[in-house]
């Protein structure tokens, strides 16, 4: 993992925005709050990045792919919650729509 | 570039530049790798819901609480909580830091003493800076100061 630690790389406003989008009565969000955001949501791409990209290679390709996304995720327990999204996207309707803990019967 | 690049999915009316995130994306990967462009699309669709995610469980642990606004301390709890215990630390780390930088613009400099120094040494600094200003201000005006609670030993 690259060391960089610079100043925060997504947009504190636009955090913001979809905090408060995510749910009906969401409470008052410190300002803080957002930083936290900004550092945690790096950390999820990278490790999600990461994890497609060795789904990638064991495919020998050196292109990254949806599918590997989609893959990475159902092999990830704490990436469950986007079971939904990427079956969605790959619009595959095998894939069950209430999550499960154990997906191995849809490794790739 | 399309940094105003919107997800037009029902509840997302924000979505992240796209730009940031394929620069944190790229970082990860050999430099001869390529994202495709749908996978760059969902990735950055997945962090969205990951701040969804993040932010009903925040919302949660707040009311639990009892308190009334979402604070970086509900948002680490509510990490734990979903199983990315492990950014802790360095999410933890990155608040602590912005929290001396944001200390930092007050002095107009760097702290000679590295990211060593304590929330209270800072607060100290802060006080003394605080107490020069006034010293200055006391020196220009023709009254002297009135305030009984004032620090008495201050230097002009």
């Amino acid at each position: 993992m690259s060391g960089r630690m610079g100043p925060h790389s997504l947009p504190l406003a636009r955090i913001k925005k979809i905090m408060k989008k995510s749910g009906d009565d969401v409470k008052m969000i410190s300002g803080e709050a957002p930083i936290v955001f900004s550092k945690a949501c790096e950390l999820f791409i990278q490790e999600l990045t990461k994890r497609s990209w060795m789904v990638t290679m064991q495919g020998k390709r050196r292109t990254l792919h949806k599918e590997d996304v989609a893959s990475a995720v159902i092999a990830t327990d704490i990436f469950d919650f986007l079971v939904n999204l990427v079956s969605d996207e790959s619009s595959n309707d095998n894939l069950a729509e209430t999550p499960s803990e154990e997906m191995e019967t849809f490794r790739s | 570039m399309e940094p105003m690049d919107i997800v037009g999915k029902s509840k997302e009316d924000a979505s992240l530049p796209k730009a940031t995130m394929t620069k944190i994306i790229k970082e990860m990967l050999p430099p001869d790798v390529r994202v495709a462009r749908d996978a760059q699309d969902l990735l950055i669709e997945c962090c969205v819901e990951f701040i969804n995610l993040v932010s009903s469980e925040s919302n949660e642990v707040c009311s639990k609480e009892d308190k009334r606004t979402i604070a970086p301390e509900h948002v680490l709890k509510a990490l734990e909580v979903l199983g990315f215990g492990e950014y802790i630390e360095e999410v933890y780390a990155a608040y602590e830091q912005h929290k001396i930088e944001t200390m930092d613009s007050l002095k107009g400099g760097k702290w000679s003493n590295g990211a060593e120094m304590t929330e209270e040494e800072a607060a100290a600094e802060q006080q003394r800076m605080f107490a020069e200003a006034r010293a200055r201000m006391n020196g220009g005006a023709t009254a002297p100061p009135k305030q009984p609670d004032l620090n008495p030993s201050l230097e002009s």
